[in-house]
């Protein structure tokens, strides 16, 4: 068969990290969370797959997943809508006794029957977390040349200290790696080190055969968690080889750096790296953003639908956000729909989806710690 | 199953008076209000009102429309059965031929017709720019018992001899059509929208072409016709905004009137009637640290260094530092390089304005004309684009062109 496509499918992990952030997730989960103006997490690893030729992915969803299923449908935007492959979004199963999965492993586990079926010789997997434009051609090439059972994608980074102050929960766990010639020799789990590490991406490359032993064996053992009970345990004889992504990412560590990486979004340069290659998401079929006479706005990033009468300074406007006359808004996130009624002014705010700030009200956070206000809420 | 109405859109039209824009597609596929194309109105129209089976007519460059319709998914018309259909000139046993006039186009189309056996056909056209509910025509057309039913609008009477006028009686009922008459006896013009039963239409259709000196033309052939057998035909009369986009002005000022909603009446923020439009895909927009944006309307992957003021973006538009865009409309991806001025005029997509360029100027006693640059036109650094001016080539660094 003639194959113009990566022969490897995709498999998304859309909860992991979830509790990072409680007040984003309240509603929905890591991969639903809106970024960027008009995306959300999930788009930038699933067009990155689809960019790169994989059109078979599948998306385990753990729990609070009614927002992604409205954000991806049945795939279309991101032209997954495919009799072979496609989009495949997998509920938790209700089975006698109904259980959500915790690790890698039982969310694998539960998809062991289909991945037995499938023909792609190659399995990537990736979490929702961190937003890139991540070229699996390449991650893919490196995985075949060398020889590897497994290839993990990670960055030169320092720990964000959100993460080493966060929670010792399975949702939290990250790993830092060291590598001798490119082969990983040891997994730390939640090191607090400080400094740059070798900072998993959490993305994987893995002979589709092998993820299956590995799997049924760990399953048998009653293992969870994939980089802790498969990886960790086996550096001798498993061959795990380290992949370092050097372009521009956006990881969501917390909510500070949620407003930091929104921000810098401000900054064309990062905008051109994050958006190299074409990042889909579901369209609103919103109108062009109006700003009426009398608004002044001045360094903002600002998706369709919106209409602007008042003052926008340093912020990233979503898609539908209204800024009522004589408002003042700085250095603000507003995610959908969020409407500012006239004279009222907010500085370093966070509002999610729907909500209202009132006339005349004034809210003001700082750089380091942003109001937020939850969706659908009028404050 | 049959269906109650489909629609039947008229998308052949050269567009020759827009002629710098309709180089290279065809005029329904001319560029409108930021994001969309003319023919996202009639489009979303049909899909708001309930008609879910349009057949566009096209013959006339038709490659970018063809591409831009695709499957109809934009306006949810990928159907089982129905849906969107491009529908060119084609070969039949008994030869092919070019669609000879608007009424011909739809014969050659009988066939496409009866296979969805409608009772009512309407008959659309690709160059206007309007919001209407084609199901309270369709009720008008069905309560009035009548045969034929066109959409018309008043028109102020000094300006009716520019137009087809329906005169009517007491009840709306068509008792005789004036063509662009120098006497008006009646300030309701034809909108060149209508609605047929399917079986008069049909037997029309086939009267029509079986006469070898007609023009095979709606207003000049057809609705005579109607008139001479006195059909049941009625006038319905439409009271929203409309306009016809035929000319750079007019489609200048429809995309200016955009901007206006509270007064000129339309209205693209209706969430009730949504206008769908195929999307740039493109990230929000970005407006720098230094820019200036007054009263203007700006759509996803715009980048805004400089001033913009009462204007209309495309998306993917680029306005450099220093540079000043006025009164104008500028379509997707083109860029307007630093320091150069762009006023009143429409610059048509992907047209790069090089450093310190004028394109156009604000209108004065002497000239209030559209400067018009046509798609993918390199205007060079210094140069001077006058206000009457179509530019369709390259132009040189420093030259002019007026």
């Amino acid at each position: 068969m003639v194959n113009s496509n990566a022969d490897a499918l995709g498999i998304i992990f859309p909860n992991s990290y979830d509790g990072l952030v409680p007040e984003l997730v309240a509603d929905r989960l890591m991969a639903s969370i809106p970024f960027a103006g008009r995306y959300r997490m999930i788009d930038f690893v699933l067009s990155s797959m689809v960019n790169n030729g994989i059109d078979n992915v599948s998306v385990i969803v753990r729990k609070n997943y009614h927002s992604l299923m409205d954000h991806l449908g049945s795939g279309r935007e991101w032209d997954l809508t495919r009799k072979n492959g496609g989009l495949n979004i997998v509920p938790p199963f209700a089975q006698k006794n109904v259980k959500v999965y915790n690790g890698r492993v039982e969310a694998l586990a539960s998809v062991l029957n289909f991945l037995k079926r499938q023909k792609e010789k190659y399995v990537i997997m990736s979490d929702a977390n961190i937003a890139v434009n991540f070229d699996f051609s390449a991650f893919l090439e490196q995985h075949i040349k060398s020889g590897a059972d497994v290839t993990v994608a990670y960055i030169e980074q320092e720990i964000p200290k959100s993460m080493i102050e966060a929670e010792m929960d399975f949702s939290a766990y990250y790993y830092t790696l060291e590598l001798e010639n490119g082969r990983v020799n040891n997994i730390k789990i939640n090191s607090k080190a400080s400094g740059v590490q070798n900072f998993s991406m959490n993305i994987y490359a893995v002979d589709r055969e092998l993820l299956i032993d590995q799997i049924r064996q760990a399953t048998v053992r009653g293992y969870i968690f994939y980089e802790r009970d498969i990886l960790s345990p086996h550096l001798v004889t498993l061959n795990v080889q380290g992949y370092k992504y050097e372009g521009y990412y956006a990881r969501i560590s917390g909510m500070n750096s949620y407003f930091e990486e929104n921000m810098k979004m401000l900054d064309d340069a990062n905008v051109d790296a994050l958006f190299a290659n074409p990042i889909y998401t579901k369209i609103r079929d919103d109108n062009p953003t109006r700003y009426i006479p009398g608004s002044r706005v001045k360094n903002i990033m600002a998706a369709d639908g919106c209409v602007i009468e008042g003052e926008v300074e340093n912020c990233v406007l979503f898609r539908g956000v209204k800024i009522g006359k004589g408002a003042k808004v700085k250095n603000c996130v507003l995610m959908q729909d969020t409407v500012v009624e006239p004279g009222a002014e907010i500085e370093y705010l966070i509002s999610d989806k729907n909500v209202v700030i009132s006339e005349g009200k004034q809210l003001k956070g700082t750089d380091t710690f942003q109001v937020f206000v939850e969706k659908g809420k009028h404050v | 199953m049959a269906k109650e109405m489909i629609a039947m859109l008229l998308a052949g039209g050269q567009g020759s008076r827009l002629y710098a824009l309709t180089q290279k597609l065809a005029k329904p596929a001319v560029p409108f209000g930021g994001k969309y194309r003319i023919i996202d109105f009639p489009l979303s129209n049909c899909v708001n009102s309930g008609i879910d089976t349009v057949g566009i007519l096209t013959q006339y460059q038709p490659l970018v429309l063809n591409e831009y319709i695709g499957n109809g998914q934009p306006w949810d018309l990928d159907r089982l059965y129905g849906g969107v259909h491009v529908l060119p000139p084609y070969q039949q046993a008994s030869g092919s031929d070019w669609y000879k006039g608007t009424a011909n186009a739809i014969y050659q189309n009988i066939s496409f017709i009866e296979r969805y056996d409608p009772k009512y056909v309407i008959i659309l056209s690709g160059d206007q720019i309007c919001k209407q509910d084609y199901s309270d025509f369709l009720k008008f057309h069905k309560e009035k018992g009548a045969e034929f039913s066109v959409a018309v609008m008043e028109v102020p009477w000094d300006e009716a001899p520019r137009f087809g006028l329906m005169v009517t009686d007491e009840n709306d009922k068509i008792t005789e059509f004036q063509e662009k008459p120098k006497n008006p006896k009646s300030n309701l013009a034809s909108m060149g929208i209508y609605i047929f039963n399917w079986d008069i239409l049909k037997q029309y259709l086939e009267e029509d072409e079986a006469d070898p000196n007609s023009e095979n033309d709606f207003g000049n052939n057809i609705i005579p016709n109607l008139l001479r057998d006195n059909r049941t035909m009625y006038a319905y009369r439409f009271s929203g905004y409309w306009k016809d986009v035929g000319t750079i002005s007019s489609l200048w000022e429809a995309n200016m009137e955009v901007l206006d909603p509270e007064h000129s009446g339309i209205n693209l923020f209706d969430e009730d009637w949504k206008i769908y439009s195929r999307n740039s895909g493109m990230t929000g927009h970005k407006i720098g640290a230094d820019a200036v944006v007054e009263n203007s309307m700006i759509t996803d992957g715009c980048r805004i260094s400089g001033e913009v003021k009462h204007s209309i973006l495309f998306a993917g538009v680029q306005v450099e530092e220093g540079a000043k865009v006025e009164d104008a409309v500028v379509m997707g991806g083109s860029v307007i390089k630093a320091g150069a001025v762009v006023e009143h005029c429409i610059i048509a997509e992907n047209v790069v304005i090089g450093e310190n360029a004028k394109v156009g100027a604000m209108p004065d006693s002497e000239s209030d004309g559209v400067a018009t640059v046509g798609s993918g036109v390199y205007i060079g650094d210094g140069a001077k684009i006058g206000p009457k001016a179509m530019v369709n080539k390259n132009v040189k660094d420093g030259e002019e062109e007026w």
